[in-house]
């Protein structure tokens, strides 16, 4: 197989950040690379309710649930349509539809905007309603044609013709032909859960660091799992879907899955997207024992992801919204670029940072994560955690995880001291990205979420963490024993570690030392009194 | 006598033993960079275009990317080629030291490391040449002096742009060269 050139590979990326670009927005393209062979019983084209034209989504939904009498009900209830989650141990409440991140920061009042990645159609305000089952949008898991797509700014729907994205770009989005996406409905892809979870934060690879566009077909350097011409797992095949619920959260993760055992036909198990769920709790082979004797306080990931965003797109890393709102000098927003082409900066959105094959920080993670709410009281002289990932190394519970450290500034409260929800998106005078005008925009944003505006804001320093599970490494690039136990280390910042290796007991170290040293002592002293005592023998 | 011998003896062995224990030091050197990757890399490129005397860049190669054409990952490594033909020539034109045509194109490594750094590794061109004679440590010297200033930094301007290759090109370790310069 030829080797890809530098060049051959740089005008590939060139051409896939310039998609990007385009697209730097969830719900982008969805290829249909993944297709897999369908062993399905059915074939949609032969049905007459579906061989017709469709103007709408939720047309189609209704022909759809002609037959799938149960399907918009399952979606109903899942987190993809509520964007809801109630934390049981935390009792927070969560779910896009709650949460502040150091993104965009936050849904209310952009929702035309955000839904873009609602699995629904319409949800453009406060008054959706979430009971209504055409609404569900079921080609957006089940297209196979990679045609179909939904942009920002239409509330969850695709164009209905075409037209010019993003605005005043000369690239043309080309509305899809629903009858036929319709008569061509799969099994979920890369390419179509990568639509928006590989685009999520507002563009390519901005928000996870484990999931980018390089994913859709990636190399088996990249994982393992995944590769195209490896195993060529689809993200459905550990995130085992039942009902149309997709095991998996961000919210409330699985830490340490020791006590489950490997996921077996017929045996419930509480979360089959985990590592252990199929290679057990100790997966190393008997030559490689000693590994599984790490199993329990460190995390696959950790040995087993040693970089992530390394297919060749690179993550965000920062995003400072106080340096929004410069205009040239004309009084136009601008971009500028980085050296590698990425955003730097946006006139709507700040300073970026971008950086590829990042090494990970890692933290102790029992599951628990902790959210700074809307309603969270904050201090602002330090640093916000947007969220926070409890664990330690004593409480039985822990493991060590690597993570994604997403930083940035975000508006606050100067008054309440809490963070505040800016209306970005809209048509209308108040939106941020029309007016670059904050009182506006924080305004409206905090009445939409039904919050409080004291009228005095300010930017605050946030950091928010993302848990690096995806693109997992060949086992020949795993960490080395090296690079944990040398000095310096990659878990050097991990409190409550003795490594063996890199750390020293001092008191230990010298009675060992002294011990050392009595013995070559003795073996000297042993030794020359035998050549001292045989001289005298001879003499004798 | 032979406790006088025995000492030159070990004199030798010490010396030798020091001087390859600091030859890699001595011949190469490696620095930390203040930028990332990409940015790293465009300043040097747009330094090597400003310095002058014949410079042009011949290249940009990525030895990872063939690292990962072959199913693994090293973290990211990019290699600056650049050549003057008014240093090269004088050597191509001496029978002598024409084997010394395999240190060019002059190249510049920058790569991360471990440890999340960006790293600038360079050739130390003045010392090396030093053993070649006076042709070769002349014109070596003037491009160690021109290295300087390929490394030399400033980060109140803003960030240029990366200069990529002009065109495509088959080569091994997943670069390419574009044949500028020399």
């Amino acid at each position: 197989m030829p080797i890809l050139t530098f060049v051959q590979s740089l005008i590939l990326s060139l051409a896939l950040a310039a998609g990007a670009q385009a697209n730097s927005t969830p719900g982008a393209p969805v290829q249909s690379a993944a297709k897999a062979s369908s062993h399905s019983t059915a074939d949609h084209s032969k049905f007459d309710i579906l061989n017709k034209p469709f103007a709408s989504g939720p047309e189609v939904t209704r022909a759809c649930l002609s037959c799938h009498t149960e399907a918009a009900k399952q979606v109903q209830k899942t987190k993809h349509w509520t964007w809801e989650f109630m934390n049981p141990t935390t009792q927070q409440r969560l779910g896009k539809k709650h949460v502040i991140n150091n993104f965009c920061t936050a849904v209310p009042s952009n929702y035309e905007f955000c839904t873009a990645c609602h699995v629904g159609y319409d949800w453009k305000d406060n008054n959706f309603d979430f009971t209504a089952q055409e609404k569900v949008d079921c080609l957006v898991c089940h297209d196979t044609t990679g045609t179909y797509r939904k942009l920002p700014g239409l509330a969850g729907h695709p164009p209905y013709k075409d037209v010019e994205f993003p605005p005043q770009s000369g690239r043309i989005v080309k509305a899809p032909d629903l009858g036929d996406v319709a008569r061509k409905v799969g099994k979920s892809s890369r390419a179509n859960c990568g639509a928006c979870h590989f685009f999520g934060g507002g563009g390519d690879a901005v928000k996870h660091g484990d999931l980018d566009s390089s994913m859709r077909n990636p190399g088996k350097y990249l994982d393992v799992h995944m590769a195209k011409d490896g195993l060529n797992f689809t993200c459905g095949t550990c995130h085992a879907t039942a009902g149309h619920d997709v095991p998996g959260s961000r919210y409330a993760p699985t830490a340490s899955d020791d006590d489950q055992g490997v996921h077996m036909r017929g045996k419930k198990h509480a979360n089959p997207a985990t590592c252990q769920a199929c290679h057990g709790p100790r997966p190393h082979t008997a030559k490689h024992a000693k590994l599984n004797d790490h199993t329990d306080k460190i995390a696959c990931q950790t040995c087993h992801i040693p970089e992530y965003a390394r297919g060749g797109v690179p993550t965000k890393m920062s995003w400072d919204w106080s340096t929004a709102g410069k205009l040239d000098k004309n009084g136009k927003p601008f971009k500028l670029k980085d050296s590698g082409g990425h955003d730097a900066y946006d006139s709507k959105k700040g300073d970026f940072k971008y950086e590829d094959n990042v090494i990970p920080e890692y933290v102790w993670f029992n599951g628990t994560v902790n959210y700074t709410l809307r309603e969270t009281k904050l201090d602002p002289s330090q640093v916000i955690r947007i969220n926070h990932f409890e664990g330690s190394p004593d409480d039985g519970k822990s493991k060590i995880w690597p993570i994604k450290r997403f930083t940035g500034k975000q508006p606050y409260d100067t008054v309440t001291n809490t963070l505040l929800i800016p209306h970005t998106y809209g048509k209308d005078d108040s939106s941020y990205w029309s007016n670059f005008d904050w009182d506006k925009a924080l305004t409206v944003g905090m009445r939409e979420a039904g919050g409080t505006f004291s009228g005095k804001f300010d930017f605050v320093s946030t950091e928010m963490s993302w848990p690096i599970t995806h693109m997992v490494a060949p086992k020949a690039d795993a960490l080395t024993c090296q690079q944990c136990h040398g000095a310096p280390g990659r878990l050097d910042q991990v409190p409550g570690l003795y490594i063996p290796g890199r750390d020293a007991n001092v008191w230990l170290d010298r009675i060992g030392w002294s011990a050392a040293l009595l013995t070559l002592l003795g073996v000297i002293a042993h030794g020359g009194l035998r050549i001292v005592m045989a001289r005298k023998g001879e003499r004798q | 006598m032979l406790k006088a011998l025995a000492g030159f003896v070990v004199g030798i062995v010490v010396i030798a033993l020091a001087g390859w224990m600091m030859m890699p030091h001595l011949m190469f050197t490696e620095r930390v960079s203040p930028f990332g990757m990409e940015e790293t890399v465009a300043r040097i490129q747009h330094n090597i275009q400003n310095t002058g005397n014949g410079w042009e860049l011949s290249g940009l190669r990525n030895p990872a990317k063939a690292v990962q054409s072959d199913g693994g990952n090293v973290l990211p490594v990019l290699m600056i080629e650049a050549c003057s033909t008014d240093y090269s020539k004088p050597i191509l034109k001496e029978d002598t030291v024409r084997f010394l045509s395999i240190l060019m194109p002059c190249k510049i490594s920058v790569y991360k490391k471990n440890d999340g750094k960006v790293y600038i590794g360079t050739m130390n061109a003045g010392l090396m040449g030093k053993m070649f004679g006076p042709l070769v440590g002349e014109v070596m010297g003037k491009v160690a002096a021109d290295q300087q200033k390929f490394l030399a930094f400033d980060p109140s301007t803003p960030a240029p742009p990366m200069i990529l290759p002009a065109a495509p090109a088959a080569g091994g370790g997943g670069g390419q060269g574009s044949g500028g310069g020399c």
